[in-house]
């Protein structure tokens, strides 16, 4: 895909607002996203699959998440088709995420094929920082400063993704530990971070308590479907009784 | 089936694993998001109720990945890893929700845990 498709001049403003992108991403945004993936790497090792497979996981599924549910329920020996479910409702959210932040993309040259290949690289971290940064910028630099910042920031973390598949291998047990412990105390971190209201509270409390009960009841194949939709819609109704529209 | 699968292509099998079952099921969201483009208000109930499924399940993962760990986080006992995650949440919020000092205050107690717990 050719990025800079525009005439001479509108490309140098295009690869000026591209490597603002990079700088932007360069400092605390690349290293929360290696501190999130690392333990993916790790993951990958834990459960036999080579080092590129992890690698792979973070450039194309570009989910923390979905990489987790993934590995994590390979090493639970759950069936494939009820991973690929679980793996697919936990990525429902990046339905309404690319909804809202498109208006932020498109600008002059920007068309349908140029989108699709942005939407790709929208997961939390290029949302907030997209959100928070983008409508500062003029609107024909907005695009290209959101690729930069997401192509350094899926630099970092892919580097990290392999990072942690040799690293867990070297370290004392209580460290290797502590690179798969990372994924999880990253993970509850966010979901802390994000929640504002008392059904976000209620959706990740309730999907904590359920899980181990999910597995005694259903086993490890729909567990996690389980606690998704039951621990959710659950959420949903403290959401709707307290008046939330 | 998948076994029979799994052994005519090898090595190849984690690659399509990737793609097939991770992959895909999580694209397929993006590039929905960019056809129905402007059509849809992402604060509509139906968002409001997938939000809340997404992170019943994500906080659903972190339980499993806590009470039934695989491989090397196994050598932490159980009240290590739960006390290692309450720690680096309280952490969060003593520290103006920082989220990197209760993830480095969290890996400490986690590793503190692991090296006495595997002295006993």
């Amino acid at each position: 895909m050719r990025l800079a498709g525009q005439p001479d001049g509108n490309g140098a403003m295009f690869w000026s607002s591209f490597r603002a992108g990079v700088r932007q991403a360069a400092g605390l945004p690349s290293l929360v996203l290696m501190a999130s993936l690392i333990g993916v790497g790790g993951l990958t090792r834990d459960i036999g699959y080579p080092i590129w497979a992890g690698v792979l996981s973070t450039l194309l599924l570009w989910a923390g998440p979905a990489q987790v549910l993934l590995f994590g329920s390979l090493a639970a020996g759950a069936s494939l088709p009820a991973i690929a479910i679980a793996v697919s409702l936990s990525s429902i959210r990046f339905f309404p995420m690319v909804v809202s932040i498109l208006p932020l993309l498109r600008g002059p040259g920007v068309g349908t094929g140029r989108l699709l290949f942005g939407a790709h690289f929208v997961a939390v971290t290029a949302w907030t920082e997209g959100r928070r940064l983008l409508p500062g910028l003029p609107v024909e630099q907005r695009y290209p400063f959101f690729i930069g910042f997401s192509i350094m920031v899926m630099a970092a973390a892919t580097f990290a993704t392999g990072a942690g598949y040799y690293l867990i291998a070297a370290l004392p047990a209580a460290f290797a530990a502590a690179l798969l412990f990372t994924t999880p105390m990253f993970f509850t971190l966010s979901l802390v971070a994000g929640s504002r209201t008392l059904a976000d509270w209620a959706a990740l409390g309730l999907g904590f308590a359920l899980a181990p009960l999910a597995t005694a009841l259903v086993g490890q194949d729909f567990d996690l479907l389980v606690v998704g939709l039951v621990g959710g819609t659950l959420a949903y109704g403290i959401h709707r009784m307290r008046g939330g529209r | 089936m998948a076994a029979e699968l799994e052994q005519a292509i090898g090595g190849l099998w984690p690659y399509l694993v990737v793609i097939v079952i991770g992959f895909l099921p999580t694209e397929v969201w993006r590039v929905a998001g960019v056809l129905a483009g402007r059509n849809l208000d992402e604060n509509s109930q139906v968002m409001v109720w997938v939000r809340m499924v997404a992170t019943a399940l994500v906080a659903g993962v972190v339980a499993k990945l806590l009470m039934s760990p695989s491989g090397a986080l196994a050598v932490v006992p159980l009240w290590g890893r739960l006390g290692a995650l309450a720690a680096g949440v309280a952490v969060y919020f003593v520290a103006r929700r920082s989220v990197l000092a209760g993830l480095f205050v969290g890996e400490m107690v986690l590793i503190g845990a692991g090296l006495w717990g595997s002295q006993l």
